[in-house]
């Protein structure tokens, strides 16, 4: 008896907790997708991630090939997708840009990467 | 009185299954790199998770070969942010002719304890490297099914080393990920003396000192669509990592005359990796006779305790995740 009453709170300890379950925040795709070439200038960057993110601690850096910042603002987690990161860009010309990401998933799991993608001529 | 060893197969496969059994893998992140837990080997991660249930089916190079099975758990627990310990129990069943009466045996292992340091973890360059002390409990298993009578202690070096950082022209090598093990097995025992009733002759039979060595050369294709080029493919495939693993024993000292040899195997397989679990499928491949006989098989799944259960068991004792001190 004393051997179940244990076991079942226990399970229901767990039970509570995977609920609550998040897991590290992977970059899933991306909007211009990684290391692809898209024919015209993106007017925003777009991240999608595994799990939800807080939007204070992620962030996104575009850097062109000189290492010069494109942002053309903070980036946000969409309030209708939190998994969903988002960063607005200037114009930028043809060339190669690198995304730099950083983001802490709701479980405070912080995770980051980079890719690069391109803007034909 | 005189030296003897009961054959260089018995004690080489023994070697063998007891790396691949006491593997106390960990899944690891550096930067873009997610490395996987790996089945045969145990690689440089420090985590909280679960390896259970791992199986291998083997066949040893014994004359005549001795099928064995072997069900084994495994469970890490981080009690820093860089140090775990990790213990598991394995569970073999030897089909006829092997055990002590030839007709099969069966029963556990002597337990392993892991006891690991991640001391150093570059995100930019992928590379991670720790270093553990793994006990094998000696009586603590049944002697029918090999367990020594006798304590084994192994000081180990683990890394793990994503090439994301290669240039351009070889992007398409940026998935790749080598890790590798390398470590030294102590017996707590250098011989155990031997007596035969039936003959009256006493023997010694030697404890040898091993170098356990072994790598895993992965190609990553969840890296390859989030990290160098999403070329769209199924949801499936970009979550598989097809790996090779290799482990060998090099006999070091204290074997003079036993006919020891290099033994290992190498083991070509694939890992699914999801958000909070992973299974792998591998092949075992003797690299020679004394290794075994004909291609085994391992399977494992293996459970992420710290992104299933974050705010209890999958976090360390110690300090929980590293939250930042200020936004990006």
């Amino acid at each position: 008896m004393r051997y179940t009453t244990i076991s079942a709170l226990l399970l229901l300890s767990l039970r509570v907790d995977i609920y609550a379950a998040h897991a590290h925040a992977f970059l899933d795709h991306a909007d211009p997708r990684v290391g692809n070439t898209v024919k015209s200038p993106p007017r925003a960057v777009a991240l999608w991630f595994t799990q939800n993110l807080e939007s204070a601690f992620s962030t996104i850096e575009i850097l062109d090939a000189n290492g010069a910042r494109m942002n053309a603002g903070n980036a946000s987690v969409d309030a209708s997708d939190r998994k969903l990161l988002r960063v607005p860009v200037k114009v930028l010309p043809a060339g190669t840009y690198t995304v730099k990401w950083h983001v802490l998933s709701v479980d405070t799991h912080t995770t980051e990467g980079n890719f690069t993608f391109h803007v034909a001529p | 009185m005189s030296i003897r060893f009961p054959g260089p197969a018995a004690p080489a496969l023994a070697l063998v299954l007891a790396s691949l059994a006491g593997a106390a893998a960990a899944h690891e992140i550096a930067g873009n790199r997610f490395f996987p837990a790996t089945l045969a080997i145990d690689d440089p991660g420090v985590n909280d998770e679960l390896a259970a249930p791992t199986i291998a089916m083997t066949k040893s190079g014994d004359e005549p070969p001795v099928k064995e099975l072997d069900f084994s758990g495994e469970y890490s627990k981080r009690i820093t942010e860089a140090f775990a310990i990790s213990a598991g129990p394995t569970w073999t069943r030897l089909f006829a002719p092997g055990g002590p009466t030839g007709t099969g045996a069966s029963g556990f292992q002597n337990l392993d304890t892991t006891f690991k340091y991640r001391f150093y973890k570059d995100p930019v360059h992928e590379l991670i490297m720790s270093v553990g002390l793994s006990i094998e409990w000696g009586g603590s298993g049944a002697s029918g099914v090999g367990a020594d009578k006798f304590s084994t202690y192994t000081p180990t070096f683990f890394f793990g080393k994503g090439f994301g950082d290669l240039p351009d022209t070889v992007w398409w090598a940026r998935p790749i990920a080598l890790t590798g093990v390398v470590g030294y097995a102590i017996p707590g025992s250098a011989r155990t003396l031997t007596f035969d009733p039936d003959t009256g002759d006493t023997g010694i039979e030697l404890h040898p000192q091993f170098l356990n060595w072994g790598l895993s050369l992965q190609y990553s294709m969840p890296y390859l669509k989030s990290a160098v080029y999403d070329f769209g493919l199924p949801d499936f495939v970009n979550r598989l990592i097809p790996i090779v693993e290799a482990s060998f024993q090099t006999p070091a000292a204290n074997f003079a005359g036993t006919g020891l040899r290099t033994t290992g195997t190498v083991n070509p397989g694939v890992i699914w990796v999801s958000n909070y679990f992973q299974v792998g499928f591998e092949a075992i491949i003797p690299i020679n006779r004394d290794s075994g006989r004909n291609v085994g098989a391992l399977a494992q799944l293996h459970v992420y305790l710290d992104d299933l259960f974050p705010t209890t068991i999958g976090k360390p004792i110690f300090g929980g995740p590293v939250a930042p001190a200020r936004p990006f």
